[in-house]
């Protein structure tokens, strides 16, 4: 990559899993993106600011904890109302409270403004091959 | 740094003037009336005592299981309790939703709000806060078990307790290493002192509340010696608030000679500690276990069924009283009351069928696992004791700066963070990177050469990249990773 994208990553609301989020930080930070690491219960608030002081490309949250779509109603109006319309916004994990089929959260969360949604058993590599794809298609690499 | 806090009681007077600040932190807190809850909780059958439960299963030679289950509304949460013990289960827990848990009891109420209003729990839990005592107490009525809740701070665990649950389970350096992110390990000290100083007034007055201890719990592939040596510390922490019952919950990590070498080490030395430091009429009725993710995704059912009972049995092998296996639904999510009752049916097959044997394991290399955590446990205590000039509690949080206790993939930013477990040839858990953990040269030499050994194996060296793929093995139905 000639341009180091940079990306915020998280775990979004009253959520404490981190071990994902560690996880895929470095992962991207090894693949060469500038990485700013939230970690765990991360206000949505603190993506926005975090996604405007760097000038991010992307912000790529976790939640494992099932309450993900309370914590991010009204998240993409926010993000518009920031400036960040053009921040590519993926999310991955569990994120529904219980047994439930994927696509239905799929659904749910690009009707909240999410670029991509991915399932707990996510791999990484193909997340980076998406994300490197999505940025080329946007001329943001 | 200067802390205030310290390994002492706290005076009765400065408590109940503690309490009034707690209660005044939500409406339901007024429900609390401290002597009638005493009074109730006397006359509480045997049945539904936490200690007196795990006391019977030891005695009569079974094994049970300990889930954790929560549901925001309160039909649902009886209706689940009611699945729990028709499958048999005697230690049912009330697993509190993240937002109570993190003190934002606004948006639990919103959520319990909508949660009735749609029919689809919206939370991750039980809002006990917003039921309150009145309603609680319908939950503990329907069923004949002992209650405990999980996730309880201050105002929760006065709810609980004066409700009927008799397990006031909380520890500092649970709480500390796996909940927080910015909540320093003295402030978590703070808030158990008064969870358990709550638990001893009970105590002392004829209703014996326990306390169930997690200690620093392993974030993935991770020796088990740090957690011990936390579920001492939390447990001497407890006792000196007046807890005279302490129930240490281990944690599996899947290498069999390890984890049954853990179920006979923590309770040898948290014996030990209790009687070293005075504590001798502080005793403990059992140990109980828990099954540790990852856990295969939602759609390898097979694979969910196998872990589960694999840690049923090696629970019933290692004689535990209660295992925390979890359910078929792990990887998907909170799971449903079938969920449970389908699992709990699985795992309680393997534990009727294996205890009744009474099969006595010698595994081969298990006394030098033993030996090895034992002198790991015990090097951390005393450099913990060290430091604290004999406060246990100031020469912890002086540890978790030094690095003394310290965890991999932590959530908390006060946890150094420098070390690394990875799993050898055979499975086993082991230290790759030690930080500043205080082991004597030749344990951390025995480290090194299993791990020595899986690279001359494998032809690769041990590093990172190893250690996340022994993070994912269990998902993969193996147990070491690549």
């Amino acid at each position: 990559m000639t341009r180091k994208p940079t990306i915020i990553t998280g775990t979004v609301g009253m959520d404490a899993h981190v071990i994902g989020t560690k996880i895929l930080s470095r992962a991207f930070r090894d693949a060469g993106f500038n990485v700013v690491e939230l970690g765990c219960l991360t206000p949505t608030d603190e993506f926005i600011e975090a996604a405007q002081e760097t000038a991010a490309d992307a912000i790529l949250m976790s939640s494992l904890y099932g309450m993900a779509e309370l914590d991010l109603r009204g998240f993409k109006d926010k993000c518009r109302e920031a400036g960040l319309d053009d921040v590519l916004l993926y999310i991955g994990g569990i994120l529904g409270v219980s047994r439930h089929d994927f696509k239905d959260d799929e659904v749910k969360f690009k009707k909240l403004g999410f670029d991509r949604v991915f399932p707990p058993e996510a791999d990484l590599k193909s997340a980076i091959e998406d994300l490197r794809h999505d940025l080329k298609a946007r001329g943001k690499i | 740094m200067q802390t205030t806090v310290r390994q002492k009681r706290i005076d009765e007077d400065e408590f109940l003037e503690m309490r009034k600040a707690v209660l005044a932190e939500w409406p339901t807190g007024k429900e609390v009336d401290l002597e009638e809850a005493v009074e109730y909780q006397r006359n509480l059958p045997a049945s539904k005592n936490f200690t007196k439960v795990t006391e019977k299963l030891r005695q009569e030679g079974k094994t049970n299981i300990f889930p954790r289950a929560g549901t925001p509304v309160l039909e649902e949460e009886i209706k689940l309790v009611k699945t729990l013990v028709a499958a048999g289960i005697r230690h049912v827990p009330v697993t509190i939703d993240a937002y109570t848990r993190l003190h934002q009891f606004e948006k639990a109420q919103q959520a319990l709000e909508e949660s009735i209003k749609t029919g689809r729990p919206m939370l991750n839990g039980y809002p006990i806060i917003n039921h309150g005592v009145k309603n609680t107490r319908k939950v503990i009525e329907s069923v004949e078990a002992a209650f405990v809740p999980r996730g309880a701070h201050e105002l929760a665990m006065e709810i609980a307790l004066a409700s009927g649950m008799t397990s006031a389970g909380k520890s500092s350096l649970f709480e500390f290493g796996s909940y927080e992110k910015k909540r320093t390990l003295e402030d978590c000290f703070k808030r158990s002192q008064y969870t358990d100083r709550l638990a001893g007034y009970y105590t002392e007055r004829g209703a014996v509340i326990s306390t169930d201890i997690h200690g620093f719990i392993p974030s993935g592939t991770f020796p088990l010696s740090v957690n011990i040596a936390g579920i001492i510390i939390d447990s001497l922490v407890a006792a000196e608030q007046g807890v005279r019952s302490v129930i240490p919950l281990l944690h599996f990590n899947g290498h069999m000679a390890q984890d049954l070498a853990w179920l006979k080490v923590a309770p040898r030395l948290l014996r030990e500690y209790l009687d070293r430091f005075g504590y001798k009429d502080t005793i403990i009725p059992g140990v109980l276990e828990n099954q540790i993710p990852l856990f295969p995704v939602p759609q390898n059912m097979g694979g969910a069924f196998a872990y589960l009972n694999y840690s049923a049995m090696v629970a019933a092998l290692g004689e535990a009283q209660a295992v925390f296996v979890r359910t078929i639904d792990e990887g998907a999510g909170v799971p449903t009351q079938e969920a449970h009752a389908l699992s709990y049916e699985s795992a309680n097959w393997i534990l009727n069928v294996v205890r009744t044997q009474k099969i006595k394991l010698e595994i081969e290399g298990m006394e030098t696992e033993e030996r090895i955590t034992e002198a790991e446990v015990r090097a951390i205590l005393e450099k913990v004791l060290e430091l604290g000039d004999g406060d246990m509690i100031v020469g912890s949080i002086k540890a978790v700066e030094a690095g003394v206790i310290d965890s991999p993939f932590c959530p908390n930013i006060h946890v150094k963070d420098k070390v690394l477990g990875i799993r050898d040839s055979q499975g086993a858990c082991r230290y790759l990177e030690f930080g500043n953990l205080p082991f004597p040269e030749d344990i951390k030499d025995f480290h090194r050469q299993k791990v020595a050994e899986r690279e001359r194996a494998e032809g690769r060296k041990m590093d990172y990249q190893v250690v996340i793929e022994d993070f994912w093995a269990f998902s993969k139905n193996k147990i070491i990773g690549g």
